[in-house]
């Protein structure tokens, strides 16, 4: 029994990591534009299948391949495939700044929100005609074979993930607090027209939102690809698991987002120990009673509209 | 007798529609005028929540989900009628409505899109893997389809039915909407604070608008599993809540015809395209990252630009109402503050402050910049709550009770910043000031009780009344937004003064104004102080507070430094401290 609660707690946390990275992209979002990307999840999914691709084309095989059969990619291949799915997906971001975002940002009735869902329905439209809609199993750069820790069958794809999260989370705390760039970044969130008054470029920084966002995503299917096999429906209940995250956190505080992210996976695989087919319902009740008694989230501030 | 042209033009129209499709004999066809039919419900609903109340919905494939399978259920577990069933299904979906609606209670705007989005993926989910009771991708069969004289409908009864069914739905909800409601549901759209501060119970409004949407939606999905006889998970997708939603959006929010619209020209085009699903997803993605952008008033609002706005109709004859009285007359303590107190963290705005407002006068709340006055009327309405002390209107304790309550009570407010709703037109922005003095209730406004009309009728005479009052009558048809700063301010005014205020709490009313508007906006005062209505106003302008005040109070910081005639006041060594420094010795001295 306790060696099933300590596996599910440590998947948890995996898969916890991977719902962090996208908490992250909807917390930065929102704090320099004000806006969400609806997509995230669909960019989750576009992140997984870039970085597959870029193992199929490294290996010969044809991109619209749905089976890796044998092949096994090698370390530089993985890598490769890594900052394809970050760039990408980085360039994904800047477009759909410029498409879907700039023209309605800060304009009322959030139309934004249609435009972003939008960009996501076409990528995975077209994810669908060159893959289909079969999920995909993707070697894993750390192999598959199960390590034991105190006891505890667990993968290392899993340890990876968790892993790579953290630093990520460390790396982006410092340059937000210790930088110049964060420092403009943090300028622009708390008010766009002044920051714009003492030099800051703030069109480029709300595009640097989208782009490291979209490229957090890329990252995030990325590592949940061999985990989970890619498909192009998984991003959608990432996404969302993402944004509960976020929510329970606190979308206006990054390090309570990451948090959020990690306790909202622990707690759904704790649930799926229990109860399977319960998860989602459990997920979404524990949003919603987070939100009843905090609705900035357990460590956002609560926002004061001046009137 | 244009009001019964109305209802009569839409029976024609349906009544023809049904002749043409009696006509059309193809099972295709007949099929395709019918899930018209069904995505027309969903939309008319789907109309509300969006264009009315401005609440983005993703989730309706849940609601249109709880509709179906409501029938499903009810009439294979149990031996139910199944006319019975379809109420019992619209029943149990406008449940699951008031279900999404409570999270709307403390998130807003793209949380709530997003909680909305989480409760369709949940349902989705649920009838997909919960097999037991769902049946999954399996799903139920034998349902019972709707009878008529005891055998079950044929192709083109379904479609009778269903045309039948979207006439009712256009005309209940076209009553609903160009009344009380919805402005009420409008407003709250444009400003919620502002919404409640003129006594729209902003909560409730949004339940309803939610329910409504519910309601319509689990109606189709009923109707859609009666049908077919069959229902599965594959029904209820996230691209179903899209769809819906594009409905609306496509074909015009807000309007009364966009869903129509939308629906006709969609459900054509997602026929068409039926054989190549990958193309079909991909142009709904397109519509919607691209069709606010081209056209944001919808296919609807892109032929209104080309037919220019349509005229309103001049005000008809208007029924004799009662001359200007606004309130009671009389004197004795209207509002009592005592010990006052609010601390944001180690700010206070507002330290033990206590004072007392008479009936008839008007008085004036003054104080350099960060004295704690505006903060003190946010907190006399409502829209901030005080740390501690005690607030008595009318011999009653107010602190704890809603903004909306407390305009009921009789406090009318204007804002520091305006708060118009800039894109409702000055007569409905002065009606809806009159919301909560209005008395026709929901089902009266739905189904348009003669008594509701007559409502209406008085409310926008009084309305045009009240516009008279302040000289803005010629320009009753004009958005809010577009008239000059000065003319907005008065029509903030008459907004107030239409929900029949004791007192009345002006934030810097003359902010903005120049000096010929601000005497301008003095005499106004003076009459309406001589209706009745006792005014509290936070101003700079000394020479209007001096002119027309009869009692002054003076706030530093926080803290009442002073009150009296506007003579004394002026004469107050504190309150001459306060405004402009004292000398070196006596701050030391001090």
């Amino acid at each position: 029994m306790a060696e099933a609660l300590l596996q599910a707690i440590i998947s948890g946390l995996a898969v916890g990591g991977a719902y962090a990275l996208v908490a992250l992209g909807f917390s930065i979002t929102f704090t320099t534009t004000k806006t969400l990307n609806f997509s995230h999840g669909e960019f989750v999914s576009a992140g997984a299948f870039i970085g597959m691709s870029a193992l199929f084309l490294v290996l010969g095989l044809p991109v619209s391949s749905t089976t890796f059969g044998d092949a096994l990619p090698g370390a530089g291949a993985q890598l490769l495939a890594l900052v394809a799915a970050m760039g990408i997906m980085g360039l994904l971001g800047w477009a759909l700044y410029v498409v879907g975002v700039r023209p309605f940002a800060g304009r009322p009735g959030m139309a934004w929100v249609m435009s972003t869902l939008g960009f996501g329905v076409i990528l995975q439209s077209v994810g669908l005609a060159i893959w289909g809609p079969k999920p995909v199993v993707v070697p894993g750069p750390v192999g598959d074979s199960v390590i034991r820790v105190l006891g505890v069958g667990v993968r290392p794809q899993e340890l990876l993930t968790l892993a790579v999260t953290v630093v990520i989370m460390i790396g982006f705390d410092r340059v937000m607090n210790r930088t110049m760039v964060g420092k403009a970044m943090r300028a622009v969130a708390a008010n766009g027209n002044v920051a714009s008054l003492m030099g800051i470029n703030t069109n480029a920084i709300m595009i640097g939102a989208f782009v490291v966002s979209s490229a957090l995503a890329g990252l995030s299917g990325f590592l949940l690809a061999p985990i989970a096999q890619a498909s192009l429906f998984m991003g959608l209940t990432v996404g969302l698991k993402g944004f509960s995250g976020a929510m329970i956190g606190g979308l206006n505080n990054p390090r309570g987002c990451v948090i959020g992210g990690f306790v909202l996976g622990v707690f759904e695989s704790l649930v799926n120990l229990w109860q399977a087919q319960w998860r989602e319902v459990a997920v979404f009740a524990l949003v919603i009673l987070v939100l009843a008694f905090r609705p900035t989230g357990l460590f956002g501030r609560t926002m004061v509209e001046k009137v | 007798m244009s009001r019964a042209l109305h209802p009569i033009g839409v029976l024609v129209a349906a009544a023809a529609l049904i002749g043409a499709t009696s006509l059309l004999g193809n099972d295709y066809y007949l099929r395709i005028v019918f899930m018209m039919c069904v995505y027309y419900l969903c939309a008319a609903g789907m109309n509300v929540l969006v264009g009315y109340a401005g609440q983005k919905s993703l989730g309706q494939a849940g609601l249109f989900a709880a509709g179906a399978y409501a029938v499903a259920l009810l009439t294979t577990q149990t031996e139910m009628n199944p006319w019975l069933a379809l109420i019992a299904a619209a029943v149990i979906s406008g449940v699951c409505g008031v279900l999404i609606a409570l999270p709307s209670l403390r998130v807003k705007g793209p949380y709530l899109a997003m909680v909305t989005l989480a409760f369709g993926i949940v349902v989705e989910k649920l009838v997909g893997e919960w097999t037991e009771v769902f049946g999954g991708a399996q799903g139920i069969y034998g349902i019972k389809p709707l009878t008529w004289s005891g055998q079950p409908l044929s192709s083109e009864q379904w479609v009778w039915f269903g045309i039948a069914l979207c006439a009712l739905t256009h005309l209940l909800l076209r009553n609903l909407l160009q009344g009380r409601f919805g402005r009420a549901l409008l407003s709250l759209q444009a400003d919620e604070i502002a919404s409640s501060s003129v006594g729209v119970r902003v909560y409730r409004a949004k339940v309803i608008a939610f329910v409504v949407a519910a309601v319509t939606c689990g109606i189709a999905g009923a109707l859609v599993a009666q049908q077919n006889q069959y229902i599965n998970s594959d029904f209820i997708t996230f691209n179903l809540s899209i769809f819906i939603l594009l409905l609306v959006l496509f074909g015009g929010a807000g309007s009364q015809y966009g869903p129509l619209v939308g629906t006709v020209i969609l459900t054509i085009i997602d026929a068409a395209l039926a054989r190549w699903p990958s193309a079909q997803h991909f142009l709904y993605g397109f519509m919607l990252l691209f069709a606010l952008y081209v056209m944001p008033g919808g296919v609807v609002g892109l032929f209104a630009k080309w037919f220019g706005r349509r005229s309103e109709a001049p005000a008809a004859a208007r029924p004799t109402i009662a001359p200007m009285r606004m309130a009671p007359a009389g004197g004795g303590e209207l509002l009592v503050v005592q010990g006052v107190t609010k601390t944001y963290g180690g700010v206070k705005p507002a330290q033990d402050v206590s004072f007392r407002l008479q009936r008839g006068h008007i008085h004036a709340l003054i104080g350099p910049n960060g004295a704690g006055k505006s903060t003190m009327i946010n907190m006399l309405t409502g829209v901030v709550q005080p740390s501690a002390g005690s607030i008595r209107f009318l011999d009653r304790e107010i602190i704890g009770r809603p903004a909306h309550a407390i305009c009921c009570l009789g406090m009318g407010r204007t804002f520091q910043n305006l708060r118009l709703f800039a894109d409702l037109s000055v007569l409905d922005n002065v009606m809806l000031g009159r919301h909560s003095r209005m008395a026709n209730g929901f089902f009266a406004s739905l189904v348009a009780l003669p008594g509701a009309q007559r409502e209406e009728a008085l409310t926008r005479a009084r309305a045009m009344q009240l516009l008279d009052f302040v000289d803005l009558a010629h320009l009753a048809h004009q958005p809010a937004g577009s008239l000059p700063y000065g003319l907005q301010r008065r029509v903030e005014l008459a907004r107030a003064l239409a929900t029949d205020p004791q007192l009345l709490l002006l934030d810097e009313p003359a902010a903005g104004l120049n000096p010929q508007e601000t005497a301008e906006l003095g005499q106004l005062l003076v009459r309406i102080g001589k209706c009745g209505v006792s005014i509290l106003m936070v101003e700079h302008h000394m020479d209007l507070v001096m002119s027309v005040s009869d009692h002054v109070i003076v706030l530093d910081y926080g803290i009442k430094i002073a009150e009296g005639r506007p003579a004394e006041v002026q004469c107050n060594p504190r309150v001459i401290e306060a405004y402009l420094g004292a000398d070196e010795p006596e701050a030391v001295a001090a």
